[in-house]
């Protein structure tokens, strides 16, 4: 493996860390999901707590243009909270499991966001001037009593410092039994998908008291279930496509031309498991984690536990490609098992072009494959780097024998420390790499 | 014999683990409850399998593989049943004391020997009421219950054992336990669709927490 790659040789500088510096992490700061906005100006990140926080990009100097542009908090607020079912007895968690990003159509923004029941959709506007000059009101808002006044004045705008607004627009509700692990704009940006671990729902933006089934994979008799719905996702130019994947290791891609309920599946993406790799742990190892479109729309490419595979939508037999990420895993799967981490649901994501994709792994480490070169690189997330512009070392674990030099053996891995979540600015080389409770941004190195 | 302390190990520790997922914020997940089960159900394999292994020698018709645990599981249950000790009841208090539950692991082994006579005891009665006498809350609902599991766990049974002598293999009473209960798990919360839900699966759902207690209870202490 080549110390240098993942992407034309760039070289990954960190750029910013947010979040609490702690080691005692609250539960509720956990950072569950991360989304850059179709521009990649705004970086959306939800946690445990429900909490959606936005990040704006700063516009870049183009004096000092030996960066670009910092990301500063640009607005926070309550998405979800906890909610209780009376009738089941459960608490529903308030965590946000996805954000999506609509394409922007006017000033506002919007977004939507899920927890394990309930999907809001929530606009984003800037507020920066304010009417002044009322008849009946003072300034700070008390009425004036009416034999005061006098003359009569058209209120003006005036400047005022930005406020930025989160309202929910719309909540879309009680369509779901099962717990939601996707949701996904239609490029037509009017509908959308919402998957839990049986069902798929259609819904449209602007209708939140009703939404279509089409997929139901939920068996008569729910003994027979052997396998759950992952992950879901629509074709980014063909409004009529989508593709959902299972705990199986399968991936389905449907057309919603061909009927209603879209059961049977068009295609079916499936690899024979490789009979020498076959474990104890191997099924459920093969379960896929996250399901990504190209850009393109012409490659898929799936996470499981122990590797990424890029799929050509063309064939079904096989992936076109296969990236370990951790294969030095694989000998410790018990242990996995006993410490939970083997259900660890890791996302990947593609850069713009789709030349690189990125996934994340455990110690804090993440992980780049170049498509065109094949090479492949580890990076750390680390609050050890964090000058900004210091050039990120490519780290190695050492699976087995002797641990050369700065080498980490795997047995010294932190399974605490896991990186579940990345983002790929959608145009530029800048990504965003979740840990537990922080969130870095690295950009390439700009001379 | 290493092979079916590791196998025993695992199915209680994926026992545990969806006791645990039940207690955890957000409810029974079922991505994680049929991990678990595929778990639990390649480690009973395994157990199986290496039991048979393990009584090969004592065979002397070679052809009789698939028979030989029908042969010997009177024979095994009532070893295991002679060493049983009075204080039977002492495992199932320690799973649910879920700080002493790394304990529960090495002492389910340890205990092993000791709950078969418990557990043939319910077995007994729970067979002779046709259902399972503290799980479900009326007559009527454990009438349909009874006919609803007999034909699940058969067609759970060859769904999941691919050569069917294995089911009646040195703990049958384990393996049906196994059968019904976690896949009564699957049934339990969230049991009950938007669309009106058939009776019998709504049932789990009426007293989930008693039913996981006594299936935990039950499995563990048939090991």
């Amino acid at each position: 493996m080549a110390e240098s790659g993942g992407g034309n040789d760039i070289q990954w500088c960190f750029s910013q860390v947010k979040g609490a510096v702690d080691d005692d992490v609250a539960e509720a700061d956990i950072i569950s999901t991360v989304e850059f906005n179709h521009s990649g100006e705004l970086l959306a990140t939800g946690d445990k707590g429900g909490r959606v926080v936005i990040f704006q990009q700063e516009q870049e100097n183009k004096i000092q243009s030996h960066s670009r542009g910092e990301y500063n908090v640009y607005s926070t607020f309550q998405s979800h909270e906890p909610e209780f079912d009376y009738l089941k007895s459960l608490e529903i968690e308030e965590k946000i499991n996805k954000i999506r990003w609509l394409p922007q159509k006017n000033a506002a923004q919007f977004l939507l966001s899920t927890n394990d029941k309930t999907i809001k959709l929530w606009k984003i506007s800037e507020r920066d001037k304010r009417p002044e000059g009322y008849n009946l009101k003072e300034e700070d808002g008390r009425y004036r009593d009416p034999t005061t006044v006098t003359t009569l004045r058209v209120p003006v705008f005036r400047p005022m410092d930005l406020m930025v607004e989160a309202s929910p627009r719309r909540i879309f509700a009680n369509a779901h039994t099962y717990h939601i692990n996707s949701i996904s704009i239609n490029s037509d940006y009017e509908t959308y998908l919402s998957a839990d671990d049986l069902r798929i729902n259609l819904w449209h933006l602007e209708i939140t008291d009703r939404s279509f089934n089409i997929v139901d994979i939920k068996p008569a008799n729910m003994e027979e279930l052997t396998e759950v719905i992952t992950a879901a996702e629509f074709h980014p130019n063909s409004c009529n496509t989508f593709v959902y994947s299972s705990s199986k290791g399968t991936i389905r891609l449907c057309d919603m031309r061909a009927s209603a309920l879209c059961d049977r599946h068009s295609k079916l993406f499936e690899e024979p498991e490789d009979p020498s790799n076959r474990s104890f742990f191997s099924e459920i190892i093969s379960s896929i984690s996250d399901v990504k479109f190209s850009h393109s729309g012409r490659y898929m490419m799936t996470r499981d536990y122990l590797s990424v595979k890029i799929w050509d939508l063309n064939m079904e037999n096989r992936p076109v490609e296969t990236y370990q990420v951790h294969e030095y895993l694989r000998s410790k799967l018990c242990s996995l098992y006993e410490n939970d981490c083997i259900f660890d649901k890791f996302e990947c994501c593609w850069n713009g072009s789709d030349s690189v994709v990125m996934t994340g792994s455990y110690n804090n480490f993440f992980r780049m494959f170049d498509r065109n070169t094949k090479r492949d690189i580890t990076l750390e997330a680390s609050r050890e780097n964090n000058k900004p512009r210091t050039v990120l070392k490519p780290r190695k674990v050492c699976a087995s024998g002797k641990r050369k030099k700065d080498e980490i053996s795997v047995d010294s891995l932190d399974f605490n420390k896991k990186i579940l979540h990345t983002a790929w600015h959608p145009k530029e080389n800048i990504i965003a790499v979740a840990t537990t409770n922080n969130l870095y941004i690295f950009q390439d190195k700009v001379n | 014999m290493e092979v079916q302390k590791e196998a025993q190990r695992i199915m209680t520790l994926s026992v545990w683990k969806m006791y645990h997922s039940r207690m955890q914020r957000g409810g029974l997940r079922l991505h994680r409850s049929l991990q678990l089960s595929l778990v639990m159900r390649s480690a009973r394999e395994l157990y199986l399998s290496a039991k048979v292994e393990a009584l090969e020698p004592e065979v002397s018709l070679p052809p009789a593989l698939p028979s030989d645990p029908r042969l010997h599981p009177p024979r095994e249950a009532e070893s295991t049943a002679e060493t049983a000790t009075p204080d039977g009841e002492h495992p199932s208090p320690e799973p649910m004391d879920t700080q002493e539950a790394p304990t529960a692991e090495e002492t389910s082994a340890y205990c092993g020997p000791r709950p078969a006579k418990v557990s043939r005891k319910r077995r007994s009665s729970s067979l002779s009421d046709g259902g399972d006498a503290g799980l479900v809350p009326s007559k009527k609902a454990r009438l349909e219950e009874k006919e609803e599991e007999e034909g699940a766990s058969s067609e759970v049974a060859d769904r999941l054992q691919p050569p069917p002598a294995q089911a009646e293999g040195a703990f049958p009473n384990l393996a049906r336990v196994l059968q019904r209960r976690f896949s009564g798990l699957l049934n339990c919360s969230p049991a009950a669709p938007p669309t009106a839900p058939p009776a019998c699966e709504a049932k789990p759902a009426c007293r989930p927490a008693d039913s996981m207690l006594n299936v935990l209870v039950r499995a563990v202490v048939a090991f």
